[in-house]
């Protein structure tokens, strides 16, 4: 197994993210639209793959952990159907209440058709997310493995650990 | 009509996080679907959830929803006439 490259955002490494996309991204609109799960996600893949040409894009895996799912959008979407008097469902909410999302987001971002999965895990364990990840080359041939630990409570308190792995 | 509408451009910024747009941004007759502001089908129940939070209007037609949802013009026409609270 091979490490291309890898990248890690925390706050104190690139502050703020909506500040961060509009700084370095900018033509992407729908990000505004992401929970702080797929911004956060979507940011440090961003710096991973933007410079990859299309060809390889296509054929990356991407498989990617937390421990927390998609926790903090179920309480959100919770909020709005607490209340019988105020009982508005978001949809615009209720469509991140999977943590999997971020995966999907990456890859209509980038184009990227391989298979894509998220897991649980208790502790963010690099080297079993590693073999985890390096498992998709057992089934199909990726041109390389989007792997790493993606979490987000809040905008002070988000971290990504992304790498890319190749055979 | 003109602070409905302004008032419309405002909670459909919000609601949507159209977060890189400010209301003078947003032309009242162009086309909130497709080219125009190009939302999407989320969009569109996050707008009809609004429209029953915000003005007790509940759509259950969705033919009535195209003709309504055309822009934020049309919108602020059918709230005008049909507006609970």
């Amino acid at each position: 197994m091979k490490v291309i490259s890898s990248i890690e955002i925390t706050p104190e490494i690139i502050g703020n993210l909506s500040e961060y996309y509009r700084r370095n991204i900018g033509d992407y609109p729908k990000f505004f639209k992401m929970d702080g799960l797929c911004k956060t996600g979507f940011i440090a893949s961003e710096i991973l793959l933007q410079s990859l040409p299309a060809d390889i894009k296509s054929d990356i895996a991407i498989v990617l952990f937390n421990r927390s799912g998609s926790l903090v959008t179920d309480r959100k979407y919770q909020q709005t159907i607490t209340s019988e008097e105020n009982y508005f469902p978001s949809p615009a909410i209720f469509v991140y209440t999977l943590a999997n999302i971020v995966t999907g987001e990456i890859a209509i971002r980038h184009k990227i058709m391989g298979e894509s999965s998220f897991y649980i895990m208790s502790e963010n364990d690099t080297g079993l997310q590693n073999d985890i990840a390096m498992e998709c080359y057992l089934t199909s041939n990726p041109s390389m493995v989007l792997t790493g630990w993606v979490e987000y409570e809040n905008d002070e308190d988000f971290y990504a650990h992304l790498r890319l792995l190749s055979k | 009509m003109e602070t409905l509408i302004e008032t419309l451009k405002n909670q459909i910024i919000d609601v949507l996080n159209l977060e890189d747009l400010k209301p003078e941004d947003i032309d009242a007759e162009a086309p909130l679907f497709g080219e125009g502001l190009g939302l999407d089908s989320i969009d569109a129940l996050e707008l009809i959830v609004l429209m029953e939070r915000e003005y007790g209007i509940k759509l259950s037609n969705p033919a009535e929803g195209k003709e309504i949802f055309k822009s934020v013009a049309s919108v602020a026409d059918y709230v005008s006439k049909n507006r609970k609270k």
